[in-house]
C-alpha cells in the first residue's frame, strides 16, 4: 500500500515539473514580451536601453536557463511579482483559491443532492414515462454549454428578475458587521454560479446512480429481502442502495478533479473571483507571472485530486490490486 | 419460438426462409438495432437537417438576399420579425455612393428610365434618387423592367433599403439569421474535422500501443495517462494564446488564410484524441489473442496487413460511437474558446462568437445570447443520443434496460 502510494506520489510529481516546463516553454511563444509591453508606452526608448532591460530581465538568455532561475525562485518561495495587480503573486493567490473550493465544493453537494434521488427514482422506474424525461433531463445537462446556461441565468435572475447579482463574489465597500454578514453576502452572490456548475455535473451523476443503482436491484438478495416481506424503503434504500454507494463513492471521489477544473469559464462568465478567471485575465492581459502560477496551481490541484481519488479508490474497494 | 420447437413445419414462405437462411451482415443488425432507439434516431435526423444547413448556406444566403458580414450601424440590435427599413437620408447616401462608384451604368439606368418613362420623376440627373423614394411597388416595376448592365447591382443596394430580420440585427447591424446558418458551418465543420482527426490519431496510436506492447505501449501509454490528467479547459486557454509564428514548423500546416479556423482544430485535435486511444488500445489488446490474428500470423502476414486489414475493420463500430459523441465535445469547447475569444475570429461567425459579443448586450439585446446557445445545445443533444443509440446497437449488452 504505502509502496503504491509513494510510486503515484513520485509519478504525480514527476507529471507537474515536466508540465511546468511545457507551460514556462509555451508561455515564451506567446505574443509579445515583458519588455515589449514596458516599452510600448514610452516612444522615445532607443535600442540599447532594450538590450539592457532584456539583460536586466534575462530575457536574452535560452529558455532552459530562463526556467531554472524562475524556478529556483519558486522553490525559494518567490512567486513573482504581477504587472496588472503590481503586488506579489503569492499574495494574490491565497483568496482565489478558497473561492474556487468554496464554488466547487458547493455545487459538487448541490449537484449530489438532486442527482441521486433523481437516479435512484428512474432506476426504479426504469422503461416507464418518467426514466425517459429524467433522461432526457440528464442528457440535457451533459450536452448544455456552461457558459451559455450562464449568461441565460443571469438575463433570467439578474436582469429580468432581479433576485440575485449578475456577477462578481462579494459585495465591495461594505463593511460587514459579523462574520453572519459576510456569510450571506458571499452566499447570495454564490447561488447562480453553483446552479450553473452543478448542472453540468447533475447529468453525469444521475446517469451513473441509474446504472449502478439498477445493477444492485437486478442481485437475489433484492428478491431475497422481498419474498421475506421486507418493505420496499427497506429493500430500496437498505439492501439496493447501500450496494450501490461503493461505486458511487468511487465516482464522486474521481469527479472531484473535473469539478475544479469545470469551475474555469462559469467563473469567468459571473466573472467570480476564483482561479479559473485568474488563468484566463491573466493571459489575456499579458501578466506571465500570475499566467504560469494560478495555471499551474488549477493543473496541480486537478493532478493532486486524482491522486486522492486513486488511493480512496483502493481504500474503498479491496478488489482492486495494488501491485 | 415456443411455436417452432412444437411444429417443425410451420409455414414459411420461401422468401422467409431465404432471408432465415441468409446470414445478416454486422451493419444490418446495427441498423435494425438502432432504428429501435427513437431519440438517436430523431438525433440523427435533426443532425442531418443541420448538416444540410451548413451546406446550403450560400444558397440560403442567395435566396434570402442576406449577407452574413454587410453591416448597417444605423440599425442595430433590430428584435427578431421586423422590418428594418433606412431613412430618406440614409437611402439617398446610398444612391449617391452607387453612382460615385459606377458612373456609366449609373448614366445609363438614368437614360433607360428617362427614355421608357419608367415612372415620374423631376429631373433625369435625379432619377435615382426620386426612385429611391418611391414606393415599394413602383421600384418593383420598375426593376422588373430595367435591361441596361449594372440595374443588378443597382437592385442588390436598393434591396439593403428595407430588409426583414427573422432573428433581429446584432451590435453591428449584421442579420442574426443568415450568421447562425453560416456560424453552423464552422461549428459543425470544426466539430467533425476534429473528432475525425483525433480518430484517426488515436486509432494509430492505441493500435501501436495495443499491438505491440512493451516499451511502445509503456511510453505511448504513459503520455496518453498525462494529457488526459490534464483539465481541458484551462490547458486550452493557455495553448490558444501561443502565436502560431512563434512555433517552428507550424507555419507551413496553418497558413495566414486558414489560420482562424485551423489553428483551433489543431489544438482541439492535440488534447482530444486521447479517449479513442485508450478504447482502441483495449480493443486491439483483446483482438489480437483471437484466432484469426493467429491465423493470419501463421499464414506470414506482415504486421501492417493484420493491423490495417484484420485489426482495423473491428474497431470501426466501437469508434464511431467515440467519434460521435466526440463531435459534439468538440462543438462545446469550440464554442467555449470563441466564447472567451480566443477561438473563431470575427467577422468569420460560429455559434461560440456570436456569444462572446452577446454578453455585454443582455440588458439591450437578450434575444442575441438566446439563440446561438440553443443550437448549441440542441446539436450537441442530438450527437450524444447518436452515440447513446449506436452504443446500444453495437453492443446490445449495453442496452439500458
Amino acid at each position: 500500500m504505502t509502496n503504491f502510494i509513494i510510486r503515484r506520489l513520485i509519478q504525480t510529481v514527476i507529471v507537474i515539473a515536466l508540465l511546468s516546463y511545457f507551460c514556462f516553454y509555451l508561455m515564451t511563444l506567446m505574443p509579445g514580451d515583458p519588455v515589449d509591453l514596458m516599452i510600448q508606452s514610452n516612444p522615445r526608448i532607443t535600442s540599447e536601453d532594450v538590450a539592457r532591460l532584456r539583460n536586466l530581465y534575462g530575457l536574452d538568455q535560452p529558455t532552459y536557463v530562463r526556467y531554472w532561475n524562475w524556478m529556483s525562485g519558486i522553490l525559494q518561495g518567490d512567486l513573482g511579482y504581477s504587472r496588472t495587480y503590481r503586488i506579489p503573486v503569492s499574495d494574490i493567490m491565497g483568496p482565489k483559491l478558497v473561492n474556487t473550493f468554496v464554488l466547487s465544493f458547493a455545487s459538487l453537494a448541490l449537484a449530489l443532492i438532486i442527482a441521486i434521488p433523481l437516479g435512484v427514482w428512474s432506476a426504479l422506474r426504469a422503461g416507464t414515462k418518467t426514466d425517459y424525461v429524467i433522461g432526457f433531463f440528464a442528457f440535457s445537462g451533459v450536452s448544455m454549454p456552461s457558459f451559455w446556461l450562464g449568461l441565460i441565468l443571469i438575463i433570467a435572475f439578474a436582469v429580468w428578475i432581479p433576485w440575485f447579482p449578475a456577477g462578481g463574489t462579494e459585495t465591495i465597500g461594505v463593511d460587514h458587521g459579523s462574520w453572519w454578514s459576510i456569510v450571506t453576502d458571499r452566499a447570495y452572490y454564490l447561488v447562480l454560479p453553483t446552479v450553473t456548475l452543478a448542472y453540468i455535473s447533475i447529468g453525469r451523476f444521475l446517469r451513473f446512480t441509474r446504472s449502478a443503482m439498477l445493477e444492485a436491484m437486478r442481485n437475489d438478495y433484492i428478491r431475497t429481502a422481498r419474498a421475506k416481506g421486507l418493505s420496499r424503503v427497506v429493500v430500496i434504500w437498505q439492501h439496493g442502495f447501500r450496494n450501490a454507494l461503493l461505486s458511487l463513492i468511487t465516482m464522486v471521489t474521481l469527479s472531484f478533479s473535473g469539478v475544479f477544473s469545470g469551475a474555469t469559464i462559469t467563473e469567468t462568465v459571473f466573472a467570480y473571483q476564483g482561479v479559473g478567471k485568474l488563468v484566463y485575465d491573466s493571459i489575456i492581459a499579458n501578466d506571465f507571472n500570475v499566467a504560469m502560477i494560478s495555471f499551474m496551481i488549477s493543473v496541480s490541484m486537478v493532478l493532486i485530486f486524482n491522486l486522492i481519488a486513486d488511493i480512496m479508490y483502493s481504500f474503498a474497494d479491496p478488489r482492486i490490486s495494488l501491485s | 419460438m415456443q411455436a417452432a420447437t412444437q411444429d417443425p413445419s410451420p409455414q414459411y414462405s420461401s422468401k422467409d426462409l431465404a432471408s432465415a437462411e441468409h446470414a445478416q451482415s454486422f451493419w444490418k443488425i446495427v441498423w435494425e438495432q438502432f432504428i429501435t432507439h427513437k431519440a438517436a434516431l430523431i438525433g440523427l435526423f435533426i443532425i442531418t437537417l443541420f448538416i444540410l444547413i451548413a451546406l446550403l448556406a450560400p444558397v440560403i444566403a442567395m435566396v434570402t438576399g442576406q449577407n452574413p458580414e454587410v453591416q448597417n450601424p444605423m440599425n442595430r440590435y433590430a428584435k427578431p420579425m421586423t422590418e428594418a427599413t433606412l431613412s430618406a437620408d440614409q437611402r439617398e447616401n446610398a444612391v449617391t455612393r452607387f453612382q460615385e462608384l459606377n458612373p456609366e451604368p449609373s448614366a445609363q439606368i438614368r437614360k433607360e428610365i428617362a427614355e421608357k418613362q419608367l415612372f415620374t420623376f423631376v429631373r433625369e440627373e435625379d432619377a435615382l434618387y426620386d426612385l429611391a423614394n418611391a414606393e415599394p411597388d413602383v421600384q418593383k416595376e420598375v426593376f422588373a423592367k430595367l435591361e441596361s448592365p449594372g440595374h443588378l447591382e443597382l437592385k442588390q443596394t436598393f434591396d439593403q433599403f428595407s430588409r426583414f430580420h427573422l432573428f433581429g440585427t446584432d451590435e453591428l447591424g449584421r442579420d442574426v439569421f443568415i450568421r447562425l446558418v453560416y456560424g453552423t458551418r464552422v461549428s459543425i465543420g470544426v466539430g467533425i474535422l476534429v473528432a475525425l482527426a483525433s480518430a484517426v490519431i488515436g486509432l494509430l496510436i492505441g493500435a501501436m500501443a495495443g499491438y505491440y506492447g512493451g516499451w511502445v505501449d509503456t511510453l505511448l501509454m504513459r503520455v496518453t495517462d498525462a494529457l488526459l490528467s490534464l483539465p481541458t479547459l484551462p490547458v486550452l486557454i493557455v495553448v490558444s494564446a501561443v502565436s502560431v509564428d512563434k512555433v517552428p514548423g507550424l507555419r507551413s500546416i496553418i497558413t495566414q488564410s486558414n489560420e482562424n479556423i485551423m489553428k483551433l482544430v489543431f489544438i482541439l485535435v492535440l488534447f482530444s484524441w486521447m479517449t479513442v486511444a485508450r478504447l482502441v488500445r483495449a480493443e486491439v489488446l483483446s483482438l489480437k489473442e483471437r484466432e484469426f490474428v493467429l491465423a493470419a500470423k501463421t499464414l506470414g502476414a506482415r504486421d501492417r496487413t493484420i493491423l490495417f486489414k484484420h485489426l482495423f475493420p473491428n474497431v470501426i463500430a466501437p469508434l464511431l460511437v467515440s467519434v460521435s459523441l466526440g463531435i459534439g465535445e468538440s462543438i462545446q469547447f469550440e464554442a467555449a474558446l470563441s466564447f472567451l475569444g480566443l477561438g473563431i475570429q470575427q467577422p468569420t461567425a460560429s455559434w461560440g462568437n456570436m456569444l462572446f459579443n452577446a454578453q455585454d448586450l443582455i440588458t439591450e439585446a437578450p434575444f442575441l445570447a438566446i439563440l446561438p446557445g440553443i443550437l448549441i445545445l440542441i446539436i450537441t443533444i442530438c450527437f450524444n443520443y447518436l452515440g447513446d443509440g449506436l452504443q446500444d446497437a453495437i453492443n446490445p449488452k449495453s442496452i439500458r434496460r
